[in-house]
């Protein structure tokens, strides 16, 4: 899985670089992306309901070691 | 190029709204956020909604959703920055745009100080600003005379109260608020610590206050140049809530008395005990008061609360013939009203109640996010 650390980006990175990635990718390949704006969740929800080239397989909420909460974002190329 | 060029401010979009400018406001953020708070003027505002990230997965797309033919085009988002970037898409298309800096954020936390006009009978000097936050429709406000001000219920960005001038800058010897406050963190410690001016805060003992602050009691009176403010005990939306009456005329009533509603009683889960002062505070004081007493709440519901004047009030006597809750008769018949109308408390009201009573505060970012969104403190509709 590629992984793509957007962590201290506010919007409108996180989408624009994920965007950029997963145009690189093979259909079927993933990619995980860590931020840690909370407005990334709702976005990565909205962006994939018309992308025509990424799916979102998981999202979650996790602590890094230094207490930050970061939000991961689990994406697939159609 | 320099880039402010391209953007526009919160009091600059405002003022746009408020005079009726035609205009278009593209508002780039997901649904969720979209559907829950929008931007809001004195006169309508024209919308179009297209996420941020449709522009990023299809540029075409999005652009073919504008309209064809519109006014001053302003592009809004949570802070600023996906609406700076389609902004410069639109332009770079040929479409004129601007961006609003800041976005949302900035609109939540935009402080507009308005002079309340000035009655006859008011004693000589006394001055009274209310200062809108007008992205949240919290009201705070500012008594002067001779030199010296009160503050009431400030918001925590303190400048705006620093700056009033009348002319020259004036001294604050008191910061007051009517409640502990659950919608907005307040400046009220930091002011009153700057300014080495007393903090007051009535009932902050019932909720374990971690301040050193004064408590009033019903009937004390503050005394500014020529001024008297006397405090009322009005118990209802918390049990320590008071209104401040200033010069027998201007009641600074908190979240007691709005102009379209009464103050909620359902925060602290005894929404029936709350109910039952608030049925008293209403019939026995309030009512009690002179019918010409003008009404200064902390809130309001919607900017069509905002008279002509530019200031958010009413007449006594208006409310107690407008609002429902004046004509319930029996206290159970109200009590039970309320309990209608209990409605889930807004998310991050227990942390900003706690951050209010002296609880270490988060940092600004942290605060923002709870505060965001208009406040909720009304009563809600029976259902």
């Amino acid at each position: 899985m590629k992984k793509l650390d957007v962590r201290g980006a506010k919007c409108p990175i996180p989408i624009v670089k994920a965007k950029k990635e997963i145009d690189q990718m093979q259909p079927g390949e993933t990619l995980e992306v860590l931020s840690t704006d909370p407005g990334s969740m709702p976005d990565f929800r909205g962006w994939v309901q018309t992308s025509k080239i990424a799916i979102l397989k998981e999202q979650r909420s996790e602590k890094d070691p230094g207490g930050q909460e970061v939000f991961v974002h689990v994406l697939e190329r159609k | 190029m320099d880039e402010h060029v391209h953007d526009v401010s919160v009091a600059s979009l405002l003022a746009k709204i408020d005079r009726g400018d035609p205009l278009l406001v593209l508002d780039v953020r997901n649904d969720e956020e979209f559907e829950n708070w929008k931007i809001e003027g004195r006169r309508g505002v024209q919308f179009t909604h297209i996420p941020y990230f449709d522009f990023i997965e299809d540029e075409a797309a999005a652009m073919s959703k504008l309209p064809q033919q519109h006014g001053e085009l302003i592009v809004v988002c949570a802070k600023g920055g996906s609406s700076a970037m389609v902004a410069d898409l639109l332009r770079q298309s040929g479409v004129e745009a601007k961006n609003l800096d800041g976005g949302m954020v900035a609109y939540g936390e935009y402080l507009e100080p308005v002079r309340i006009p000035r009655a006859q009978s008011d004693p000589v000097g006394l001055e009274i600003w209310q200062i809108n936050r007008r992205g949240k429709g919290c009201l705070s406000y500012v008594v002067a005379c001779a030199g010296q001000a009160i503050v009431i219920d400030p918001s925590r960005n303190i400048t705006v109260y620093e700056k009033l001038t009348d002319p020259a800058p004036l001294k604050i010897i008191a910061v007051l608020e009517t409640h502990v406050h659950a919608d907005h963190v307040s400046g009220g410690p930091e002011l009153a610590a700057r300014h080495h001016a007393a903090y007051v805060v009535s009932g902050g003992s019932e909720f374990d206050m971690k301040y050193s602050a004064t408590a009033l009691k019903d009937g004390n009176t503050l005394t500014l140049g020529d001024v008297q403010i006397r405090v009322l005990e009005t118990p209802g939306h918390t049990p320590g809530s008071v209104c401040y009456l200033v010069a027998d005329r201007y009641l600074i009533s908190g979240d007691t008395l709005f102009t379209t509603s009464v103050g909620r009683p359902d925060l602290g889960g005894r929404t029936a005990d709350w109910a039952r002062s608030l049925f008293h505070t209403l019939r026995d004081k309030l009512s009690r008061l002179s019918p010409e007493v003008v009404v200064l709440p902390a809130h309001y519901a919607g900017a069509s609360e905002i008279g002509a004047n530019g200031i958010v009030s009413a007449r006594l006597a208006d409310l107690r013939h407008r609002l429902p809750e004046f004509s319930i008769d029996t206290e159970q018949a109200f009590i039970e009203t309320m309990l209608r109308a209990v409605r889930t408390p807004p998310a991050a009201y227990a942390d900003i109640i706690r951050t209010n009573l002296g609880s270490p505060a988060p940092d600004a970012a942290h605060i923002t996010e709870w505060e965001l969104g208009k406040n909720q403190c009304a009563a809600g509709t029976p259902h």
